[in-house]
């Protein structure tokens, strides 16, 4: 079905469909047929699933048979006065994208080429994976019946949501024939849970030891319990920022004044990052410039001494309060502790920073002396059936099913490319031991089936300088974040290029070729297509 | 793609040349290896070339390319021209990832050779990942002993003589010589300073005052505190395990302060050239200080070695001011030109890294001790010589000429033999 309609004029129809949206009646009762109505050259739908997921598709009057089935990302459970609200971040999101402007670009391009978007709202805000992947499945045969032309379905989704349609992807290969797994969490939200968490004992063992970390009470007093650690947070970064140039520590800080005085504050800030696994470049700070002449000798300390911290300092903030948020809300789905530290070596996960960082960590010596703070510190216990449950909610087994292509920023803030690089090698042991089992199946006679690599990895990576300096040289911050930094913070044209080449994936039924790709890339911008680049792997996998 | 074919025969031909194609489709055939061409073999580094460490070290890969001009001139390898990319790091090991992924990924180099700095190679070996990536670094500019571990390396050749030997071997010379004096160390506090202090374990050497510092603070404020650390200590003998700006500072602070230990350095910042380019302290002042070098000084002019990278300097490094920083980096870039050549007439990454494996202890270059490569081993030079600075500069040999200490990284013991250094091939080019 196509219609007559100029492409200009179209896309402003579409905008203005889009925004129509919000006029729509959602049918009060789960399971009841969508409402749906057509305007501006596109059907848009509401509805809810079974489980009472708010629900919305849409398509336009030339619908080209390839619809995108959206998971979005973590949102907050709780909400913080002034910062989030829940009840508004409870709403089906068509598209990925770090800003409501974003979306809604990406929407009106993609419906502009014909393709047809549908999404859930999940039947509860927080972690949600396992009841997201059977709102998906049901919303999949939905769209369907709705739009009975549909040829192809592609699965696509931001963080949580990556790792949604990973798990889509994995267990219910027969529903879709790509998948695009965006910024996403890989393996298990036990990977996640455990970098928020490293980051923030490191906060309260470094700088507050009164910040709660974990064991929160249920309801309202949980509640007042988070945003009281998120409060607490906030000040000894504040205090951090504070001593970046006199190496002051927050004055909550309870570790030996003897060690406060004989190390800056900025080296166990530097550690608290590195340990955790947070990027050591930020939205900011590209870790290689400095103020001033390069070869002055406070160009190099400033890239070798203190712009790790500052990166760190604008990394910690994302990671804590994710930290606080996750322990609490998977607390209360798993009833009781599960961020456990018992045993971790911390030196073994600061690893590499030891010498790469070694100047930001003040030497050996300071760096030996703040690893002994980190021993010494009480750790954090899990309740045993807590973190059995935990284990036992949904993840990963790193197949790869239908054609994949992910893409990743190795040093945003929230889901490092760590978490695809796990999703990378678990694909690749698992495509080599399906080919020994071919090889061994046709050495004894028996039929074989070649195994395929489904899986293409696109790393959105940042420019290789970005920072400016302020006339008083501190990096200045009031741009926006660079290309490859923060979390999901992708543009219009790398999410439209992304849904290109995940429908000529599902078309084909098998991975793009490199030149189209790398074409498609080109065009968007800011994105890499390298098969021998390699992230870092999150502590929770390298220390495995 | 293979269905499930029913007649045996059929399945088992079929699959074998499937699952065969599934390795070759990789690299499709007469596929030449990145970086290489039918004219051309492109290497590249990480130096620093300004930055806190540039003084001296900046010479390093110029030096080096110097060389490679000279190869080309000659016909360069196997008809190839060397293309020598360099990248200043400031000897920043974050900006070393950086340039390093920008060599591999941008430029697309062959192999990476003469890499300097031991955090700078360790970052870019953890963070780069060039083992896994089967990106081959030729003989790192670093003494660091772990880079030895073939392991943890795979695809990596440090060449220097380790750190831990150079101080097991001048700490049997201090408990030789200086028993009973107040001795001090000044190191910098990462894993090139641990490597030493390792050695000087071994070697059952203790300090009386032991000073480190953290790299990119070697500045004259922070030297002026180790002097008066020292001074008040009233320590007699000083050794410096630093970079070259490091013994620059001590020393400069130490003359403007009038004291005057007897001083040693470590062999990576013992060059006499770059020491007086830092400081106002004239050359005459380095006059008795020991250190140790595992090639012939390069004030030598009557080693056919100096005299011949001599001349490649004269014409093709513009006539540099001749030092031991030139003197490695030519030295470095021989050895380079030996594995392109021997890596043969269609050189792969892996074929590069067996020709060093199983020839690269019999080829020639200008160091003193054996070179210890093999398929089991990483270890580069296995020794040094121990000299003095005489009133212009030049390390003079406290023993016989030809005389090196042999050691190994471990808690062997220290040799005392002859050098039995290969002979100059014709011209200084690969045979």
């Amino acid at each position: 079905m196509k219609t007559n309609i100029g492409k200009k004029t179209f896309v402003g129809l579409v905008s203005s469909a889009l925004v129509a949206l919000s006029l729509f009646v959602i049918p009060t009762s789960a399971s009841a047929n969508p409402v749906c109505a057509t305007a501006g050259g596109i059907k848009s739908c509401q509805g809810k699933t079974s489980d009472g997921a708010g629900y919305v598709l849409q398509a336009p009057l030339n619908f080209n048979g390839t619809a995108f089935i959206y998971s979005k990302g973590y949102r907050y459970p709780i909400s913080i006065p002034g910062v989030w609200d829940v009840a508004a971040s409870s709403v089906a999101e068509q598209v990925p994208g770090p800003s409501a402007a974003i979306k809604q670009t990406t929407a009106v391009a993609l419906l502009s080429k014909g393709y047809g978007l549908f999404s859930s709202a999940y039947a509860k805000t927080g972690w949600n994976a396992d009841g997201a992947l059977k709102t998906n499945v049901e919303l999949i045969a939905i769209w369907k019946k709705e739009f009975p032309t549909t040829k192809k379905i592609v699965a696509w989704g931001e963080s949580q949501g990556g790792f949604i349609t990973q798990a889509l992807a994995e267990n219910n290969p027969g529903l879709i024939d790509a998948a695009v797994p965006l910024c996403m969490v890989g393996g298990s939200v036990e990977a996640a849970l455990k970098m928020a968490g490293d980051a923030l004992w490191g906060v309260k063992t470094f700088f507050d030891p009164t910040i709660k970390g974990g064991g929160y009470s249920a309801g309202a007093a949980g509640v007042g319990e988070q945003l009281i650690d998120i409060g607490k947070v906030a000040a000894a970064l504040t205090a951090l920022q504070g001593g970046l140039a006199t190496g002051a520590w927050p004055a909550t800080s309870k570790v030996p004044d003897a060690i406060k005085a004989a190390i800056p504050s900025r080296s166990a800030l530097t550690m608290v990052g590195q340990m955790a696994g947070l990027p050591s470049i930020s939205s900011h700070v590209d870790g290689v410039s400095g103020p001033g002449d390069e070869k002055s000798l406070a160009h190099a300390q400033f890239v070798a001494g203190a712009a790790p911290a500052i990166a760190t300092l604008q990394n910690l903030s994302d990671a804590a309060v994710l930290g606080i948020l996750l322990i609490a809300d998977l607390e209360g789905i798993n009833g009781g502790r599960v961020f456990d530290n018992n045993g971790v070596d911390y030196e073994k996960q600061l690893g590499d920073a030891k010498f790469v960082f070694s100047s930001a960590l003040s030497g050996f010596d300071a760096t030996d002396i703040l690893l002994g703070v980190l021993k010494a510190a009480p750790r954090d216990t899990a309740n045993p059936a807590a973190l059995t449950k935990l284990r036992a909610m949904a993840s990963h087994k790193g197949v790869v099913n239908v054609p994949t292509i992910a893409m990743t920023a190795p040093f945003e803030t929230v889901t490092p490319g760590g978490h695809v690089q796990w999703l990378i090698n678990a694909n690749k042991a698992n495509v080599a031991a399906a080919k020994a089992a071919a090889v061994k199946a046709i050495a004894s006679g028996k039929p074989a089936t070649t195994p395929k690599d489904n899986l293409m990895v696109i790393w959105n990576l940042p420019p290789a300088k970005y920072t400016t300096f302020t006339a008083t040289g501190s990096p200045d911050t009031s741009g926006p974040a660079a290309n490859g930094t923060k979390h999901c913070n992708y543009t219009s044209k790398q999410l439209v290029a992304m849904a290109e080449i995940g429908a000529l994936a599902a078309a084909d039924g098998k991975l793009p070729n490199a030149g189209t790709v790398r074409s498609l890339m080109r065009k968007a911008g800011g994105l890499s297509f390298d098969r021998t680049f390699e992230a870092a792997l999150l502590k929770f996998y390298a220390t495995e | 793609m293979i269905g499930s074919f029913r007649k045996k025969g059929l399945v088992a031909a079929s699959a074998i040349v499937a699952i065969a194609g599934l390795a070759l489709a990789a690299v499709p055939a007469q596929a030449r290896e990145v970086g290489v061409t039918a004219t051309s073999i492109k290497i590249g580094t990480t130096v620093p070339l300004t930055g806190i460490a540039g003084p001296g070290y900046a010479k390093v890969a110029p030096a080096m390319k110097a060389y490679f001009d000279y190869v080309n001139a000659n016909g360069g390898i196997n008809g190839r021209k060397i293309e020598f990319i360099i990248k200043d790091d400031r000897y920043l090991p974050p900006v070393s990832v950086e340039k390093t992924n920008e060599l591999i990924l941008k430029d697309k180099v062959f192999a990476i050779v003469g890499a300097l700095g031991t955090a700078n190679n360790l970052a870019v070996n953890s963070r780069v990942r060039l083992g896994s990536r089967g990106v081959p670094s030729l003989f790192v500019n670093t003494g660091f002993s772990g880079f030895a571990d073939k392991k943890k390396f795979p695809t990596l050749f440090p060449l220097f003589s380790s750190y831990r030997m150079e101080a097991k071997i001048m700490g049997q010379y201090i408990k030789e010589n200086f028993a009973g004096k107040k001795i001090g160390l000044i190191y910098q506090n990462d894993d090139f300073g641990a490597d030493a202090l390792k050695g000087f374990e071994s070697a059952g050497v203790k300090f009386d005052v032991s000073l480190p510092y953290v790299s990119g603070t070697q500045g004259a404020a922070t030297a002026t505190t180790w002097i008066q650390k020292m001074a008040a200590a009233k320590v007699e003998v000083v050794y410096i395990f630093g970079v070259t700006t490091a013994t620059a500072a001590a020393v400069g602070v130490a003359a403007a302060a009038g004291y005057k230990p007897q001083w040693i350095f470590g062999s990576v910042g013992a060059d006499a050239t770059t020491i007086v380019g830092q400081t106002t302290v004239p050359v005459a002042l380095l006059n008795g200080a020991l250190s140790m070098s595992f090639m012939p000084d390069a004030a030598d002019t009557t080693d056919e070695y100096v005299k011949f990278f001599r001349e490649v300097n004269t014409t093709y490094n513009n006539n540099a001011t001749f030092d031991n920083n030139i003197m490695a980096g030519m030295n470095g870039a021989m050895m380079v030109a030996q594995a392109l050549k021997a890596a043969g007439a269609n050189p792969t990454r892996k074929s590069l890294i067996a020709a060093i494996e199983s020839k690269g202890s019999t080829w020639a270059s200008a160091g003193y001790p054996p070179i210890g490569f093999s398929s089991t081993s990483r270890v580069g030079y296995t020794g040094f010589w121990i000299g003095k600075y005489n009133l212009t500069g030049s390390l003079i040999p406290v023993e016989a000429k030809g005389t090196i200490f042999t050691t190994d990284s471990g808690n062997g013991p220290v040799v005392k033999t002859t050098s039995k250094r290969p002979a100059l091939p014709a011209k200084g080019l690969p045979n």
